[in-house]
């Protein structure tokens, strides 16, 4: 038990080692704040021009966008692991971490922690300020079941940060492919505009990742809209991405780990 | 040639007090023992190292020397259990990391050359909780290890300062701080005495001695030529990749 705890510890000096490291720089999250405004700003006056079926008003189709804004920080925080691991490749931290004791696998699972919690209260605070600036009507009995279901997506989307920290140990580049990979998700993920617009092929690729379940039932949860597909049948595929990918993820990762210390590689950054 | 220091006692017991045999560690009695090590980069380039035997006891402190890049820092990146030799086994009490890491880790700690493995944005103290936590230093002696080694490694005046504020120097003791903070058996140490003053390196050969008077042991390696006043257990050189007599 004593060594759980002191496990535990070690999970939460990461959380407090990235939060030292991001208060140090002082001026960061207005600046992530005013972003938030202006994405807000920018689609409240493109909702007033969306007049199409499925939104009965533009305040329907802004609330749908803004739940949609929310995720994708919650997307790019996931994607930023790989460019965290890059980072600790290059100051030679990572060395050291997986000479320590708590070892590299789980100091990169801690590594997610800071990352996603601050993605999540972005996401609050990204519906807050739509709901004083712009007059969002949250549905407040069902706002609270929405904090699961963020929990549940988090870790169906963690796998993909994961892989592509394990590509990041193989090949030494933090960014590759992910900001694609962001692009192709924000599409075919339903974060800007329904799914149903899209082609059927892209429709299908909609369906082979967790982003647009955990997009339909946070959209449900917070503004209410209508869903093409049951909340349950959403929740399960986010359990089975989940379960299926974070074991794979975390396999690819330490594999990759391994191969680098056979080849010697896992010392060049 | 073999590095071994004398002839290996039977009877000698493992960190834990366990005697090694009844372990079932074959052969284990040593803290450290690099056996056969064999690394080659390349297969157009000669060996790094080519079966390299060395075997610490306890209490000892051995010199590695030789010409830069010929293999000192490989050496002890595979005793530490950053990299796998191509051949050969790196044992701590006779088990690799591979087959217990978190136990080789606990006994081992490594100073890497160089000024790297330090957060810039993060001051002294909080650098040493950090390693302390990610070291699993049992939470009933944390803050007198932490506390105790920023004291011991004149640390005081500049705990609550950013590392990237700090020269290089005071990086320096700030990173042997780091490795000889969770009070380990086995300590690595690869060009230790960079940048520091005189205060550093007496600084330095404390610390080693704390850790021989606790029956650890301390490989050390730097340049030829430097150090010559520390008196050593044993001093080897690597040429072409073996250890020779120095």
């Amino acid at each position: 038990m004593s060594a759980q705890i002191t496990a535990l510890h070690a999970f939460g000096a990461v959380l407090r080692r990235d939060l030292y490291v991001f208060l140090s720089y002082r001026t960061r999250i207005v600046s992530q704040m005013l972003t938030a405004v202006f994405s807000l700003t920018l689609f409240y006056y493109v909702s007033k021009l969306v007049h199409v079926s499925g939104f009965s008003s533009p305040q329907s189709y802004f609330g749908f966008v803004v739940v949609g804004i929310a995720l994708v920080s919650v997307m790019y925080s996931c994607f930023s692991i790989p460019e965290i691991v890059r980072q600790e490749l290059v100051a030679g931290t990572f060395d050291r971490l997986l000479l320590s004791p708590f070892g590299a696998i789980r100091s990169v699972v801690a590594m997610t922690l800071f990352p996603l919690l601050y993605s999540f209260m972005m996401a609050a605070i990204t519906l807050g300020l739509a709901c004083v600036l712009y007059g969002l009507q949250l549905h407040w009995s069902t706002v609270p079941w929405s904090i699961p279901a963020m929990c549940l997506a988090l870790l169906a989307f963690l796998p993909f940060g994961l892989m592509f920290a394990a590509l990041t140990v193989s090949i030494k580049q933090g960014a590759v492919g992910t900001t694609w990979v962001i692009a192709l998700i924000s599409i075919v993920g339903g974060l800007y505009f329904p799914v149903s617009l899209l082609p059927s092929w892209a429709q299908t690729a909609a369906k082979l990742q967790p982003f647009t379940p955990a997009t339909n039932v946070l959209r449900h949860l917070l503004v209410n809209s209508p869903q093409s597909t049951s909340i349950s049948s959403a929740l399960v595929k986010l359990a089975l991405f989940a379960g299926v990918l974070l074991p794979g993820s975390l396999l690819a990762l330490a594999s990759a780990i391994r191969i680098g210390q056979r080849r010697g590689t896992i010392i060049e950054y | 040639m073999s590095g071994t220091l004398e002839a290996i006692e039977p009877e000698i017991r493992g960190p834990d007090g366990m005697h090694i045999r009844a372990a079932g560690l074959k052969g284990a009695a040593a803290p450290l023992m690099l056996r056969g090590l064999t690394k080659r980069w390349r297969k157009d380039l000669p060996l790094v190292l080519d079966s390299l035997d060395l075997t610490l006891l306890p209490g000892t402190i051995t010199w590695v020397g030789g010409r830069n890049g010929v293999g000192k820092t490989t050496m002890l990146r595979i005793a530490a259990g950053l990299i796998d030799p191509d051949f050969g086994r790196a044992e701590v009490w006779g088990a690799t990391a591979v087959e217990n890491r978190v136990r080789y880790q606990q006994l081992v700690s490594f100073l890497p050359a160089g000024d790297r493995g330090l957060y810039a944005r993060l001051t002294v103290r909080r650098q040493l909780e950090f390693w302390g936590r990610i070291a699993l230093i049992r939470r009933e002696r944390f803050g007198e290890i932490v506390n105790g080694a920023i004291e011991d490694f004149d640390l005081v005046d500049l705990a609550e300062r950013r590392v990237d504020r700090m020269s290089m120097g005071q990086r320096q003791r700030l990173r042997i701080a780091m490795t000889f903070l969770s009070e380990p058996e086995i300590v690595l140490l690869d060009e230790p005495l960079t940048s520091l003053d005189a205060e550093g390196t007496a600084i330095v050969q404390t610390a080693v001695a704390k850790v021989l008077a606790r029956e650890g042991c301390v490989l050390w390696c730097s340049p030829s030529g430097e150090h010559l006043d520390i008196e050593f257990d044993a001093r080897w050189m690597i040429e072409q990749g073996k250890l020779v007599p120095a």
